[in-house]
């Protein structure tokens, strides 16, 4: 699995495409989950994990079944919680469940990228 | 020695810091609580901190404000968790400094590194959002941000935590 992540608007995707030109992507913002255990990369990840804890699905299970179903694929998060805290608890809530799953993800990660600028920094890689 | 510990919400930056402390080895193991219990969703967040540090030799001293007057074993090794929260007590709580809280919370970081061997500061990254906030917002993050620029020139090394990843910024 390799994790890329960075602010919004940073050009990540367009990394990853260039970065992994095979894989075949889905959007995080509109996939299903079966279609994400099956792709070759996924961007907006972070609107997937949105979009199931809207329906009231648990997403802390999330990396755990990646690694099991699907441990190559690529995936393209938003990183969220550098801002003040917000007052909507949904909205607290998803930056922890970003947080708490690409903390899960980057511990399994081949490599993890972030990207600022559109410019890539590969921060762990084993 | 003084270690700043900071990230974004969620990034694991606790996780990273306390097992800092575990590997400055055996002492008198200090944990400043600054979380203010006043609701159901911090006593959660507080059980779940409590969890993650069970049975890696911590006592615990709450402090939600006055940092410089806190009793802390000499030679101790002391993790302060949050910067976040201890600034926002002592700006919006009644006994709180106001108008003096960097000045208070500077003496208390003067006080630990007096008093303790090791301290390790858990800060948060709240400056990257939007800039549509009120004006006791604007004042927090400005406060926020002058503590951590003053801890981290203080500091023998600071750390940004990104997702569990340590990154070295000094």
């Amino acid at each position: 699995m390799e994790l890329i992540v960075g602010g919004a608007y940073q050009g990540k995707q367009a990394y990853a495409r260039e970065k992994f030109p095979q894989a075949a992507w889905v959007d995080g913002a509109a996939c299903t989950l079966e279609e994400l255990l099956g792709a070759g990369g996924v961007y907006r990840f972070h609107d997937f994990l949105d979009r199931q804890m809207r329906q009231g699905e648990d997403v802390q299970a999330l990396p755990g079944l990646i690694m099991a179903k699907n441990p190559d694929l690529v995936i393209v998060s938003d990183e969220v919680g550098y801002g003040v805290v917000p007052v909507d608890a949904h909205e607290r809530a998803f930056r922890e469940a970003v947080g708490r799953v690409c903390c899960a993800l980057a511990a399994e990660a081949r490599r993890v990228h972030r990207v600022v600028c559109g410019v890539g920094t590969v921060i762990r890689d084993v | 020695m003084i270690t700043v510990v900071t990230g974004g919400s969620g990034s694991g930056k606790s996780a990273y810091a306390e097992d800092l402390i575990l590997s400055y080895g055996p002492a008198k193991r200090i944990y400043i609580a600054t979380m203010f219990p006043y609701d159901a969703e911090s006593d959660r967040r507080i059980e779940r901190h409590r969890a993650m540090r069970r049975d890696k030799g911590f006592t615990t001293v709450e402090c939600y404000t006055a940092l410089s007057e806190a009793q802390i074993p000499p030679g101790s090794h002391v993790l302060l968790e949050c910067m976040s929260n201890l600034v926002a007590n002592e700006m919006f709580q009644e006994n709180g400094a106001g108008g003096r809280t960097v000045e208070a919370v500077m003496d208390g970081i003067r006080m630990l590194q007096k008093t303790a061997a090791h301290v390790c500061i858990v800060t948060n990254e709240i400056f990257s959002g939007s800039q549509s906030y009120d004006e006791g917002t604007r004042q927090y993050q400005q406060n926020l941000g002058a503590i951590n620029c003053q801890i981290v020139q203080m500091a023998d090394a600071a750390v940004e935590v990104v997702y569990g990843i340590p990154l070295r910024i000094k």
